[in-house]
């Protein structure tokens, strides 16, 4: 590789810029036992950088209208910027602090140790992210994805500012990042803005931490599992089922977007018609797999009443074999695919959209377009070769199912749903 | 056949797009912004009927509808609608509040005559019967409980608006009392159907790839014939002053101490609006506001604080929520809130950081404007709630005529501890039941 993949998409729609800057590597990449460090190496260099400490570097990006928000996936960290298209050299200026001159201060990496555990507070009074964070744990644990990217009590005593600062130069090198940009820009302002940004950086190589995709036994077969999650007073269980399945970008990718849209992509699908239609169990139903750079999970999400949790859960995972043993009918893929073909103008619509959708595909090391693309190869996708992909990747029989609601109340009834032996664990413990 | 429509006013919706309002004769408004960069429409009906409207009994009316407008007409058999919308790529979608209800197609630019036809047939045709009344009943109790029985920010909001209003409608829930959801009768849904459901209450607003002389044919041939409903007269409640403060408390399932403050605010046309926005910014909307510095970075004693100031068009709430770090509580962060809010009171902020508020201000304004959807959300919402969508551009203004004067006086005027409402949600003990405290 020479020098960082640069997306630039001018639009001048309004007088804003948006940058994303993807690191490639992200928590996947986090050394065993200590999770959460991708996060912290990020969130430490967003709070200080070259001649300002946290305050200053806060109170300059506010005083010109501008926001620096840092996200941490599976395969990337990403700094998110806003700017008014006058305030652009100065924001991208405190940027290419960030990234090449971050303070990495004892106190706010002391600070931050002492605020993460907080944020698994938040997440543990909420029971749609806790369900999922569990879920994203078990449903395979030795899985690079299983490790949480923000960390665990116990991961974040062994993080060290140390390591967050080598882990920062290391990744951060111009050949490793993904710089996208929008809006109110031209070709040549988008240039001198990416020069800027990379001309303090070691033009470096791909880190040899990020995971790559082998040796992952994406094949591998665990059985019915059932894990609930037990909090008090809750009304509702809040329900994820799912397993490892293909990667975004897998040759059958096509197929398996129309699968999910068919299943739980659209209101009109199996899932809402049968949960929510037709029964009144729950709000929504849906699913979806998730798009990464390794194979990821296919999962299915809903919120049934307490009481019919467990009916619930059997009923869609009745749907789920059936579906991966028959697939969908004829009209279920003539219908979804038409959807998909029709949807995508909504996703590539605004610069900002076709910026991030293209910053996406290349983390995930996809072809130039590929996304904006798909509905050109689902066009074309026959029924039989749809129901075919459904019978390679979809396997009702291995999956987790985690269920967050009230064991006194649920226990017996999820106990009944042939969804596999129940683990009961405590909302707090993870 | 376009010579129907009367052209009311007409404003910039950003950059080379401009917002043009046309009604017909029976009343129906219809806001068109041409915005050609992508092959797509909004197109969003408004209906200036919302939890306000209802009355206590039958709350949750109004959002009711917004499950039941999505299911048979007398063209449509059940799902079809949405079946018609999905086959385009499209998306349809629905928000119900305090002043008003919409209803949202994301369309394919080829299907705007399929949308427009779609619109006008539930306006008209909705099949009121037991059954799909009480199939949506049981999805709206399950869309509760997901929302407020299961959430605590959803019960803190719920609570915050019970207790700081005693009178006006806004102190029940958009999504109705659990009791109310479950004992609205067919006769009422089908009366409050009829009542405001009907083209002199509602406004189309088209915004993408059209042409505006088609979208005008098009509306006049499918709404055109229907005839104006007898709207009622809207009773103006004016929520007595309050004069002391109010505090509830409960025990949740949770992890810390949470809390939400409401502070009495006027309405969003009030020319005191634009400051209280200001100082919500100031206190707590960006990394650099006071009480985010204070709370979650010098004293470590919250994990999070956001403001909020609600957009309703009668007198509503400027919002602090906080969630407390480990080992402090709720009553240290308010006694913390009350010092700086005497801080500000007494000592005016400087001119620099009311400028960098605004700068903030003006990239809250375009973003909202980025792409079809968010432009007529936004058109849509001051036309439904301030009456007319030129207020978008008025209240812009108005935030950039903010002074320093203006914020310190705002506050001395609405940021006092006899004007809120605290509710505050603790991790459970069994010994402690639900209270409230000091009400007036």
């Amino acid at each position: 590789m020479s020098g960082p993949v640069v997306i630039v998409e001018p639009s001048p729609d309004t007088p804003l810029v948006w940058f994303d800057i993807s690191i490639r590597g992200g928590a996947s990449a986090d050394p065993i036992g200590i999770e959460g460090l991708h996060r912290h190496a990020a969130l430490l260099a967003r709070r200080g950088a070259g001649t300002r400490d946290r305050a200053a570097l806060d109170e300059t990006l506010d005083s010109l209208g501008a926001a620096l928000d840092i996200s941490v996936s599976r395969d990337s960290v990403t700094l998110s910027g806003l700017a008014l298209s006058r305030h652009l050299d100065a924001v991208i200026a405190l940027c290419a602090d960030v990234l090449a001159d971050p303070l990495f201060s004892e106190e706010e990496h002391a600070r931050l140790l002492r605020e993460t555990p907080q944020v698994l507070d938040e997440i543990r009074d909420d029971d749609s992210a806790l369900a999922t964070r569990w879920f994203d744990w078990l449903c395979c644990p030795t899985h690079p994805y299983g490790r949480t990217s923000l960390g665990t009590e116990s991961s974040l005593l062994r993080i060290e500012r140390q390591a967050a600062l080598e882990l920062w130069k290391k990744e951060v090198v111009a050949n490793n990042l993904v710089i996208g940009l929008a809006g109110d820009i031209d070709e040549a302002t988008a240039a001198r803005v990416v020069q800027r940004l990379t001309e303090r950086l070691p033009r470096g190589n791909r880190p040899t931490t990020i995971v790559e995709d082998t040796g992952l036994d994406t094949e591998a077969r665990s059985g019915r599992r059932l894990i609930l999650v037990d909090k008090p007073d809750r009304t509702q269980a809040q329900i994820r089922i799912g397993h490892l399945a293909l990667r975004y970008g897998h040759p059958d990718t096509p197929a398996i977007s129309i699968a999910e849209a068919a299943l739980g992509g659209m209101f009109s699908s199996r899932l809402m018609q049968e949960i929510r239609v037709k029964r009144g169990w729950s709000y929504g139903a849906g699913c979806a797999l998730r798009r990464s750079r390794l194979p990821h999970w296919f999962e299915i999400w809903t919120a049934a009443g307490i009481d019919v949790s467990g009916p619930c859960v059997q009923l869609t995972l009745e749907l789920f074999a059936d579906y991966a043993a028959n697939g969908p009918t004829d009209d279920e893929v003539d219908f979804a695919r038409s959807y998909l073909v029709g949807a995508m103008p909504f996703h590539v619509a605004t610069a900002r959209q076709r910026m991030q959708l293209a910053v996406r595909d290349a983390v995930f090391e996809l072809p130039a377009g590929y996304t904006a693309n798909l509905p050109q190869v689902v066009a074309q996708l026959s029924a039989d070769e749809v129901r075919a992909a459904c019978a390679r990747h979809l396997r009702p029989e291995d999956t987790v199912t985690v269920a967050v609601t009230t064991a006194e109340q649920a226990k017996d009834a999820l106990s009944g749903a042939s969804a596999g032996p129940l683990t009961v664990v405590s909302h707090d413990e993870y | 056949m376009a010579q129907s429509w009367h052209l009311e006013a007409e404003a910039s919706a950003g950059r080379g797009v401009t917002a043009r309002r046309f009604r017909l004769a029976n009343g129906l408004g219809l806001i068109a912004a041409i915005d050609r960069r992508a092959p797509i429409v909004a197109l969003q009906t408004w209906f200036r009927v919302g939890s306000r409207h209802e009355r206590p009994g039958a709350t949750g009316m109004a959002h009711l509808f917004e499950h039941l407008m999505f299911g048979q007409t007398e063209q449509l058999p059940p799902g079809e609608f949405d079946r018609m919308v999905e086959r385009t790529g499209g998306e349809s979608n629905a928000a119900t509040w305090v002043d008003w209800t919409y209803y949202r197609l994301s369309l394919p630019a080829r299907d705007l005559a399929l949308g427009v036809r779609l619109e006008a047939e539930r306006m008209q045709h909705l099949v009121l019967e037991t059954g799909p009344v009480e199939s949506e009943r049981d999805v709206v109790t399950n869309e509760r409980r997901e929302r407020v029985e299961d959430d605590v920010d959803g019960w803190l909001d719920e609570q915050l608006m019970a207790h700081a209003f005693t009178e006006h409608p806004y102190r029940w829930p958009t999504i109705g009392w659990m009791e109310d959801i479950r004992a609205l009768a067919l006769p009422d849904i089908r009366a409050f159907y009829r009542t405001w459901y009907a083209p002199n209450n509602a406004t189309i607003v088209c915004v993408g790839d059209f042409d505006e002389q088609q979208l005008r044919e098009l509306i006049e041939q499918h709404y055109g014939h229907i005839p104006p409903a007898q709207l009622p007269e809207v009773s103006h409640v004016t929520e007595p002053e309050q004069t002391r403060e109010r505090i509830v408390r409960a025990p949740k399932p949770i992890a810390t101490d949470r809390l939400l403050i409401g502070y009495k605010a006027p309405g969003q046309d009030d020319r005191d609006w634009a400051a209280l926005e200001i100082v919500s910014t100031l206190l707590a909307g960006c990394p650099s506001a006071r009480l985010h510095r204070k709370l979650v970075i010098q004293d470590e004693s919250a994990s999070s604080v956001d403001a909020q100031l609600t957009p309703f068009r009668d007198p509503s709430l400027l919002r602090l929520a906080v969630t407390t770090a480990r080992g402090h509580s709720a009553d240290e962060i308010v006694q913390t809130i009350d010092r700086e809010l005497a801080t500000l009171r007494e000592t005016p902020p400087s001119a620099s950081e009311v400028e960098k508020a605004k700068a903030l201000a003006e990239t809250d304004f375009w973003s909202s404007l980025v792409d079809v959807d968010g432009k007529a959300e936004a058109l849509g919402h001051y036309e439904a709630a301030l009456g007319d969508f030129r207020k978008l551009d008025v209240i812009a203004k108005r935030l950039t005529a903010v002074t320093a004067e203006d914020v310190a006086r705002v506050v001395r005027s609405y940021l006092v501890p006899a004007k809120r409402t605290i509710v505050i949600a603790e991790p459970e003990d069994p010994d402690a039941p639900e209270s409230e405290e000091d009400g007036e």
